[in-house]
């Protein structure tokens, strides 16, 4: 009994002691973050060469300029998928409400199904849970396969030139330094015999 | 000559040797054979291989020249398959709708209201009623009276035989407006995509009756259709998008989802969809007319509404007359202004993507 009580206090006091230890540490600097972008929308673009021309050119179409400028001048700027979903209550709400309905409707129907018509109930069940599974699948995935698959034949498009499309996000930075162009590359790094 | 319907013996009826039986139940025979030496003998080998080739040039040419093929398309098909689609349907209506005629009414109520708000939808937008935020909730409101519409058209179905019970449509266009609400504009997107299939079960069921030895064989060959949309996917998914700096071209592309899936090439968007429409325009234009059919398209006679005893032949006659008027101001416009054209023509067509819903489930 004793021995386990002086056992207890001296662990008590190593874990009292260890507060003190990080309260020793530094607390980490924070770095002013630079002024974050923001997206305003989801868009294609196409990058091909010209071999005639003398300097770089952006074409934005009139559409495209006029949906930049509306975005911009909004507040609540046109967002991914998710976001809308998420930031639109009206229709959350009623995906809900809904959501809610199928399953009731669902139950009911099930318990007053016979047993001959179990294949039958599993189907619905299953149906419900594809409905379910696919609003899920709609609200969290981007359609398509990722971007930056599209982009890596860009290397060699230019070189051969060749056009090259694909998604673009239009992101509106702080600052005046003009425009910058990110195409997602996955760059293999060659390994080099020395 | 008496009408089809009177023919049989009625068990019930006063009239001697008169029996009335349930138009369901009566076979296709709108379009028999007059006498069997004259049916074209076609095998059932010789129907897939017609099936087969038709699908595999559908698709080569819908990959090969996706915004060409589908001009041409529309402007060639798409009046003569709403018409023939209209006389299918005038052919399928029963002579009296008896216990049908709930069903009839909510069907032809839900195409009036329907059809008015789709139109109803764009002049909205364009007087500034709905602002654009408001527009997904404009498009899910309308997807999710499609949806309820059609459920209450397959539980009214269900009840007309106590051997059916589709009660579970309830809960599943309740799931279905909860995914619709989720995302409206794929929601529609996704429309735009299965209608052309519609045509398939169609054929599947018109088939069951007038040529059930062909059944199987088609069957069999719908296993290619996903084949050949896989191959479509294959080829065609790292092709670049089709330049759509016209505005025709533009139309096409956003018909076919190209805004709503920018990561996806509208090459491969605007040629599985051209693909799907011409194997839609292909079952009402070719397969159906030709499968079982005798006597000229234009005749009335195997029309029950006109045949029947007090019917309404001339009324019938001027329908399809005037829809073929239609279908010549449709030619018209398509060549004198193919964009605008193009537009009204898809607004005011919803009508006949509306009105398959009933007469498909009239033949299930």
């Amino acid at each position: 009994m004793k021995r386990t009580l002086i056992l207890s206090t001296a662990i008590c006091a190593l874990l009292i002691s260890a507060i003190y230890a990080f309260g020793d540490i530094a607390r980490p600097k924070v770095s002013p973050s630079p002024g974050e972008g923001k997206i305003v929308f989801h868009t294609s673009l196409l990058v091909t060469s010209d071999s005639k021309a003398s300097e770089a050119r952006l074409q934005i179409s009139q559409e495209t300029l006029k949906r930049i400028r509306e975005a911009t001048a909004d507040a609540s700027v046109n967002e991914s998928l998710t976001q809308r979903i998420v930031h639109s209550s009206t229709r959350t709400m009623m995906a809900g409400v809904f959501m809610f309905l199928a399953v009731s409707f669902a139950g009911v129907w099930l318990a007053r199904s016979s047993q001959r018509r179990g294949r039958k109930a599993v189907a619905a069940v299953l149906l419900g849970a594809f409905a379910l599974g696919a609003g899920a699948i709609i609200v969290r995935a981007n359609a398509g396969p990722p971007g930056y698959l599209r982009w890596q034949g860009l290397p060699q498009n230019l070189t051969k030139g060749r056009p090259t499309g694909g998604g673009v996000q239009i992101e509106i930075v702080p600052g005046d330094d003009g425009m910058k162009l990110i195409v997602p590359l996955r760059i293999e790094e060659k390994s080099s015999e020395e | 000559m008496r009408p089809l319907f009177a023919r049989c013996a009625d068990k019930t009826s006063a009239l001697p040797g008169v029996r009335v039986e349930r138009t369901a139940n009566i076979p296709l025979a709108a379009w028999p054979v007059a006498r069997p030496a004259d049916r074209p003998r076609v095998s059932a080998r010789r129907f897939a291989a017609l099936l087969i080739v038709s699908a595999c040039l559908s698709a080569a040419l819908a990959s090969w020249l996706p915004l060409q093929v589908s001009i041409v398309t529309v402007f060639l098909f798409a009046g003569p398959h709403n018409w023939l689609e209209l006389r299918y349907f005038l052919m399928r209506l029963p002579a009296r709708f008896g216990r049908s005629r709930n069903f009839f009414a909510v069907a032809f109520a839900g195409i009036g209201v329907l059809t008015l708000g789709y139109l109803a939808l764009p002049a909205l937008y364009y007087t500034n009623v709905w602002s654009g935020e408001n527009w997904p909730v404009a498009i899910a409101t309308w997807n999710t009276l499609l949806l309820l519409w059609l459920a209450a058209l397959v539980i009214l179905r269900s009840k007309q035989s106590s051997r059916r019970d589709w009660s579970w449509a309830l809960p599943a266009a309740f799931a279905l407006s909860a995914v619709n609400w989720l995302a409206p504009e794929l929601f529609s997107l996704a429309i735009v995509y299965l209608h052309p299939l519609v045509a398939l079960w169609f054929l599947d069921r018109h088939l069951r009756r007038t040529r059930s030895e062909w059944l199987r064989t088609y069957r069999r060959c719908l296993l290619l259709l996903p084949l050949l949309m896989v191959g479509m996917f294959w080829q065609l998914f790292g092709t670049p998008s089709l330049a759509d700096d016209n505005g025709l071209a533009w139309r096409i592309t956003q018909h076919a989802g190209g805004q709503l899936l920018p990561n996806v090439s509208t090459h491969l968007l605007v040629s599985m969809h051209v693909f799907l429409e011409m194997l839609h325009y292909g079952v009402w234009i070719i397969a159906l007319p030709l499968i079982g059919a005798t006597g000229a398209i234009w005749s009335t006679k195997t029309i029950p509404l006109a045949r029947r005893r007090g019917g309404f032949p001339k009324t019938i006659a001027a329908i399809l007359s005037c829809s073929l008027f239609a279908v010549a101001v449709l030619w018209m416009g398509f060549t004198l202004n193919y964009a605008a054209t193009r537009d009204v023509y898809f607004a005011v067509a919803m009508a006949h993507v509306l009105a398959e819903a009933p007469f498909l489930l009239r033949m299930i």
